[in-house]
């Protein structure tokens, strides 16, 4: 309980919300509404869970929303141009391996700073995009929405995607050694050095994944709809570091795991639509939402001061 | 340090010169009224950049700009932030352009740097959204905020059978021209349809999936909603998946502001129902069209018709050129169009 | 690796970046339409002021090996609470602006207190506040009242001119000039140096860390609040959505000027270089024929180009600074000293 005091603060106060939402605006929590929140959802889980990773490993990654949109653009113009879906997917994550890659060469071997370099590649990836499409929708062939399955399948098959990746990712942090290794890297690389690991081929690895996951999320976006918004993915990088950093994941790395991220996630995607459940008025929402995010961090402060006096 | 400011002060001397050099040359080409012989220069202002409504727009600006034989710069702010539509149009000041077509974000910000570009005998139209009167030669006038807001609400009740639940998908809650039009649909329905209520207001950042997903909301939060008004192009096609996916085509009525190309595969399967909007190419065309002929001095402060080209002409009501009246795609009409 | 050449290292890339500026003008000189005239340049000047103001005080807090993402929505709120105290509270416009500096100043304590006094990191104290303080100019205007027709003195400010240069230009260069001065001549810029290359290690000197980093902060917020009245004085309006992505800009402006991310190196000249790097670029892409109907999309995508060249051009071997040689460089934004 002491050592995940953050985690289980984060889940006591998403519980919170459901309780309160389930008093006074039970509708939350019918199915249908739900489940297509919990379906547009699953996407952003998955980055954000590739986020956490990069965290972990003490590094960070501004560049996935304009990564998402390009991954997610050119999925749909591949599928718009009648190859088959399973070509789109492939491309899509292997752009976003291959965006992230980038990325982490650049991190990794020129040893630049992370966050300067993915703020540079995401308004790279962002105005090359909008050089080339100018924010034309691409409207996709039948039978992509869905993956060409009933609305349910596909919802199952998206929530179940995410599911996986959460759970394998989770697993391998946990009990893999790789896993440990991002730890160790994030927590202190030298003494992950001496002790046989590559620090750099981790943290490469890691942006690397990163960007994969990005672009397998772009495909379970594009499939929720049968059209591409070019915008799309704007702010996901916040949303995410958010999510993230509010789950207890530390950005000076090393320390965190994924089921805070689960639980902070799910609390930062809950306010906006409790929000309206609440008839709260929109105006609110931005000051909501930032209050959230350092009521969280706050709280852990205070109890960590608490603790070493 | 010293050898750095050193650099410095020789970088600013050397600009300093550059400055004196070309100071009088650029005097000596006049910002405005171009003489004979040399090629008109129209500078066409989007709201923002990367906007599927702009691009469609600047299609027929292109087009009248081949016709007759002008240059056309097309630039405009990437992100919603309206103090950057007075810095391109202050550098396009610099530039020395023949004439500028705006359309503003924000009525009274832009209206300080477009009153500066008319001082110095640049010729100023605004299309899509208005400036102040006095900071614009004419406006090109696709429909009023007025106009558009009455649309909506009016085609809105229809709908609804004059009574019911609606609610209010924005881009944002800050984009001025949103705000506007907000403010004239309250307006028409307190006056004309007290019986419907307005029971929500959701900004999607101008995003389609962000509007799908405060679509699912709203259906569920407020399950007596009847229609959803979309005043933001993405949020159409958004809402109306929503409405799709929850299993409310039909029931719940989706109408909004947006382009064909976008919401042909609702409206045609009847989760949409209208979907407003003007053509939005002629608008383009006819701008620069206005454009260059209020540059070359054939179209004159008081006038009442003006003839635009290829589309023929159009009625002058004061300084406003009417493109015509909004125009409604329903599934009658809408596979007559592909923007 | 003494701290001797750290600093003729940085005095390099200055060196590096003034080529690149003195490039950019002579080829936008050649290429462009009427850029090197005086309007143009006086364009330039002006609209990088604000920009211009959030650097300059963003590299201090990066020196300490922090970071401020809220300045931008910072510059919002300060927008906002200037055009309230003025039309609504009726305070004179220029008790307004003196009030709204205060405020200014009072929320980058805000950040401050959590980031010093709960040792929070700043990279999620200010991600919090960004939120924060932008949703709170919207809750304060309901995102919709914008705050229009100031006095002419007040616009004077924004769009006058004094002895031929643009008014707020004066502000910034007496900006400038303090902050260089501050940074460079005073024992406060040493402790920021000092904190951003080791924070225990600047207790153990004995420094006053948190005032230190209480200080940065606060300048932060008051430079955000005076962003917002040079902003609101030039555009003529004040609204909710003032200053949105300034604060990118602003990092950008820092970082490409040589500042550490990491903290402890940097300059304020390379900054302001930086600063106008980019300004130059973005003015001078909307005057060269062939990139006119693209400026706005090819300079963020030069300026991120130009942003990974400088950076990868200090990287190259014999440029890497002693702090690149560790495995283990400090996470941006951590913080000030992680307690066990």
């Amino acid at each position: 309980m002491k050592r995940h005091f953050r985690e289980f603060s984060v889940t006591g106060a998403l519980l919170l919300l459901l309780v309160s939402l389930a008093i006074f605006a039970p509708n939350f929590f019918e199915p249908q509404p739900l489940l297509s929140r919990l379906t547009a959802a699953a996407p952003k889980l998955v980055v954000a869970c590739g986020i956490a990773l990069v965290i972990l490993s003490r590094q960070i990654d501004i560049s996935v929303g304009s990564l998402f949109a390009v991954c997610s653009l050119s999925a749909g113009l591949l599928a718009a141009a009648k190859l088959s879906l399973p070509v789109a997917v492939l491309a899509s994550v292997g752009l976003g391996a291959v965006g992230g890659a980038l990325n982490g060469a650049l991190v990794a071997v020129l040893r630049l700073p992370s966050i300067v370099v993915t703020l540079a590649t995401m308004v790279m990836w962002r105005e090359g995009l909008r050089l080339a499409q100018q924010g034309v929708f691409v409207n996709l062939p039948d039978g992509v929405q869905w993956f060409g399955l009933p609305m349910a399948a596909g919802q199952g098959i998206v929530c179940g995607l995410a599911l996986v990746v959460l759970l394998a990712l989770a697993y391998a942090l946990r009990f893999l050694a790789v896993g440990r290794f991002v730890y160790a890297v994030g927590s202190d690389a030298e003494a992950a050095r001496l002790a046989g690991i590559r620090p750099r081929l981790v943290t490469f690895g890691v942006f690397i994944l990163l960007g994969a996951l990005t672009g397998l999320a772009a495909v379970m976006n594009l499939v929720q709809s049968p059209q591409v918004d070019p915008s799309t993915g704007r702010m996901l990088e916040l949303e995410a570091i958010a999510a993230v950093v509010v789950g207890g994941v530390a950005v000076s790395g090393g320390r965190g795991n994924l089921w805070g991220v689960l639980a902070g996630f799910l609390l930062l995607a809950c306010i906006t639509p409790a929000l309206t459940y609440l008839d709260v008025k929109p105006y609110w929402d931005k000051a909501i939402q930032g209050a959230v995010i350092l009521l969280a961090v706050v709280a852990d402060g205070v109890r960590r001061r608490k603790l070493n006096r | 340090m010293f050898r750095f400011l050193a650099l410095t002060l020789g970088l600013g001397l050397a600009m300093l010169t550059g400055c004196n050099k070309s100071g009088p040359d650029s005097a000596a080409a006049p910002a405005g009224g171009s003489p004979a012989g040399k090629r008109l220069t129209v500078a066409l202002m989007p709201k923002s950049k990367g906007n599927a409504y702009f691009v469609s727009c600047k299609q027929g600006a292109e087009q009248a700009a081949k016709d007759l034989g002008v240059e056309l710069i097309f630039d405009g702010p990437v992100n919603p932030d309206p103090a950057k539509q007075n810095e391109i149009i202050e550098n396009w000041i610099t530039l020395g352009v023949d004439v500028i077509a705006a359309a503003c974000e924000n009525k009274d910000g832009i209206s300080t740097a477009l009153k500066k570009a008319r001082d110095k005998g640049i010729k100023v139209v605004t299309y899509d959204s208005d400036a102040n009167p006095d900071a614009r030669d004419f406006f090109v006038n696709q429909a009023t905020p007025e106009g558009i807001g009455n649309a909506l609400m009016d085609e809105a009740a229809r709908l609804c059978g004059n009574e019911g639940e609606f609610a209010i998908i924005t881009a944002s809650l800050t984009a001025q021209n949103m705000i506007e039009w907000q403010k004239f649909i309250e307006a028409r329905r307190v006056a004309k349809y007290p019986g419907m209520k307005m029971v929500a207001l959701r900004p999607c950042d101008d995003l389609k999936d962000k509007a799908q997903a405060e679509a699912t909301t709203l259906l569920s939060a407020f399950p007596n909603l009847k229609l959803l008004m979309n005043i933001c192009s993405p949020a159409v096609p958004g809402a109306a998946e929503a409405v799709k996916q929850a299993g409310k085509a039909g029931k719940v009525k989706v109408i909004g502001l947006g382009l064909p190309n976008e919401n042909r595969r609702y409206v045609k399967d009847g989760t949409t129902d209208t979907v407003i909007l003007w053509k939005t190419v002629d608008l383009g065309y006819l701008t620069v069209q206005s454009a260059v002929a209020l540059a070359r001095g054939e179209l004159k402060p008081g006038a009442t018709s003006f003839h635009g080209g290829k589309l023929g002409d159009f009625k002058i009501a004061g300084d406003n050129i009417l493109l015509g009246e909004p125009f409604k795609f329903t599934k009658d009409n809408i596979d007559q169009f592909d923007f | 690796m003494s701290f001797r050449f750290q600093k003729t290292a940085v005095l390099r890339h200055e060196t590096v970046l003034l080529l690149v500026l003195v490039l950019e003008v002579v080829f936008f000189q050649l290429a462009g339409r009427n850029f090197g005239t005086v309007d143009n340049v006086a364009n330039i000047v002006r609209h990088s002021v604000e920009i211009g103001l959030l650097a300059l005080v963003m590299m201090p807090v990066i020196l300490t090996g922090g970071i401020d993402l809220s300045v931008g929505s910072l510059l919002g709120l300060c927008a906002v609470l200037f055009g309230k105290l003025w039309r609504d509270a009726g305070l004179p416009w220029e008790l307004a602006a003196l009030a709204t500096l205060g405020l200014g100043a009072l929320a980058g304590g805000f950040n401050a207190a959590l980031i010093t006094g709960l040792r929070l990191p700043p990279l999620i104290v200010t991600l919090g506040t960004y939120s924060l303080f932008r949703g709170l100019a919207e809750a304060i205007t309901h995102g919709t009242d914008a705050f229009t027709r100031f006095p002419e003195r007040f616009l004077f400010l924004g769009t006058g001119r004094i002895a031929g240069v643009p008014t707020q230009a004066w502000i910034f260069v007496a900006v400038g000039v303090a902050v260089w001065l501050l940074v460079h001549r005073t024992t406060f810029g040493r402790s920021w140096r000092a904190i951003g290359f080791s924070p225990e290690g600047a207790r153990y000197a004995g420094l006053p860390v948190t005032r230190r980093l209480v200080l940065a902060y606060m300048l932060a917020g008051l430079m955000a609040a005076l962003a917002a009245i040079t902003y609101t004085a030039r555009f003529g309006t004040a609204k909710a959505d003032a200053g949105t992505g300034y604060e990118l800009a602003a990092i950008t402006a820092v970082v490409l000027g040589g500042t550490s991310i990491f903290g402890g190196v940097g300059s304020v000249h390379g900054t302001l270089l930086g600063v106008a790097a980019i300004a130059v670029l973005t003015n001078g892409l909307s005057r060269v024929p062939a990139t006119m109907s693209n400026a706005a999309e090819l300079s963020g995508l030069l300026t991120g180009a130009l942003l990974i060249v400088a950076l990868a051009g200090g990287a190259l071997p014999g440029r890497i600074g002693a702090r690149r040689r560790k495995e283990h460089p400090p996470a941006v934004g951590a913080p000030v000293s992680d307690p066990a």
